[in-house]
């Protein structure tokens, strides 16, 4: 009786594992289709394409950053700032925006953080 | 530092190839360098101009990222120079380069904006011209919207024309104004009897400035000895003493000043 006790106690912790490792594994799935999702777009009318034609449709705000950045070709938020006269914060939340819009890329290097347009070649 | 000068217009035949042509060879005539670049990809014309139908590299070229800006300039400065030097990047004329450049994707157009906007920096600063005039395609369309982008003052040329007034009127809210650009209009072909006293001039000034609510640089009357030279010659080059070439004199100081 004791070793048939034992035997379940040791097979409802390896189920209640199994279980955890399933619900992580869940969540998982949820964060990747929801990145699925936004990459295909919901509406497939927004371009991820920074065109004169995108530039004309972003906000006020969104455009002088967007055609700052598309000077520079490459820029910290800190040398946009610089061309807008804005505070480097508000043009850091204005081009991580463009980023998640799809619009820009950005990449760290050291302290440093980088959008662009495109890399060259 | 240099400026890029863009010439643009809603409806097409208001004079903007005449009028960069004329106002490039005037900063010339002043000992400026300048460059003049044919932006307009579906209707090439400059090649007519200085007649160089041979260009081994044209524009296209430069905005399809084959080479760079100093393979596509024609030195012209021996033919048409004065005091200053004068060089000019054309545009493909050939049927299958326009047909090439009107199917381009968003993609290209968005790399050629790249490409566009770093003139200022092999231009102006690297072979230190004072002016590159842009002449552009006419309306919105993305070869002009992006030589807007790229120039520091926007030029629009517009004629009497109600529809050319109305169109001008919406590009400014929702062209320049959108790009912060610095604007100035050109209002050209305009009848000399409405210029003829100062008083009728000051008039019509003052009721288009408020039309479209951007300043009036000039109004350049319709010149029929400019119509008879048939853009086969440079007008302001050769007729030194001609009111239209003293007009563009003007204007040319009033965009140093702008």
């Amino acid at each position: 009786m004791a070793v048939y006790k034992k035997l379940e106690g040791k097979s409802t912790r390896i189920l209640e594992k199994i279980k955890e490792s399933l619900d992580r594994l869940n969540e998982k799935m949820d964060v990747m289709i929801e990145i699925q999702k936004h990459d295909q777009k919901v509406n497939p009318e927004i371009p991820d394409v920074l065109d004169v034609m995108t530039l004309l449709s972003l906000p006020d705000h969104l455009r002088k950053t967007a055609v700052t950045l598309c000077k520079f070709g490459e820029a910290t938020a800190e040398e946009v700032a610089e061309q807008t006269k804005r505070a480097r914060a508000v043009e850091s939340g204005y081009l991580n925006q463009l980023v998640i819009m799809g619009y820009l890329k950005k990449e760290r290097r050291g302290r440093k953080a980088y959008f662009y347009v495109e890399k060259e070649g | 530092m240099g400026k890029i000068i863009a010439l643009h217009s809603y409806k097409g035949g208001t004079g903007k190839t005449l009028l960069s042509v004329n106002l490039a060879a005037t900063y010339v005539k002043k000992g400026k360098n300048v460059c003049l670049l044919d932006l307009d990809f579906r209707a090439p014309s400059l090649h007519a101009v200085f007649k160089a139908n041979n260009s081994e590299y044209w524009l296209n070229d430069y905005l399809n990222g084959v080479c760079e800006i100093d393979k596509v300039l024609v030195d012209v400065t021996q033919e048409h120079g004065r005091s200053g030097k004068f060089f000019v990047g054309l545009a493909n004329p050939a049927t299958e380069a326009i047909r090439e450049m009107s199917a381009k994707d968003r993609k290209w157009e968005m790399r050629a904006l790249g490409r566009l906007l770093s003139l200022k920096t092999s231009l102006l600063n690297d072979m230190h011209l004072d002016y590159v005039i842009l002449d552009t395609s006419p309306g919105l369309q993305y070869s002009s919207i992006n030589a807007i982008v790229s120039a520091d003052v926007v030029l629009v040329v517009t004629s009497l024309d109600a529809s050319d007034i109305k169109g001008t009127q919406r590009m400014t809210h929702e062209l320049y104004d959108l790009f912060e650009k610095k604007t100035g209009i050109l209002m050209n072909k305009v009848l000399a009897e409405i210029l003829s006293s100062k008083k009728e001039k000051k008039k019509f000034y003052e009721r288009f400035n408020n039309l479209h609510k951007l300043p009036i640089l000039e109004a350049l009357p319709c010149f029929c000895d400019v119509l008879r030279a048939g853009g086969t010659y440079i007008f302001s080059e050769e007729k030194l003493e001609h009111p239209f070439t003293k007009t563009l004199d003007k204007l040319a100081t009033k965009i140093e000043k702008f």
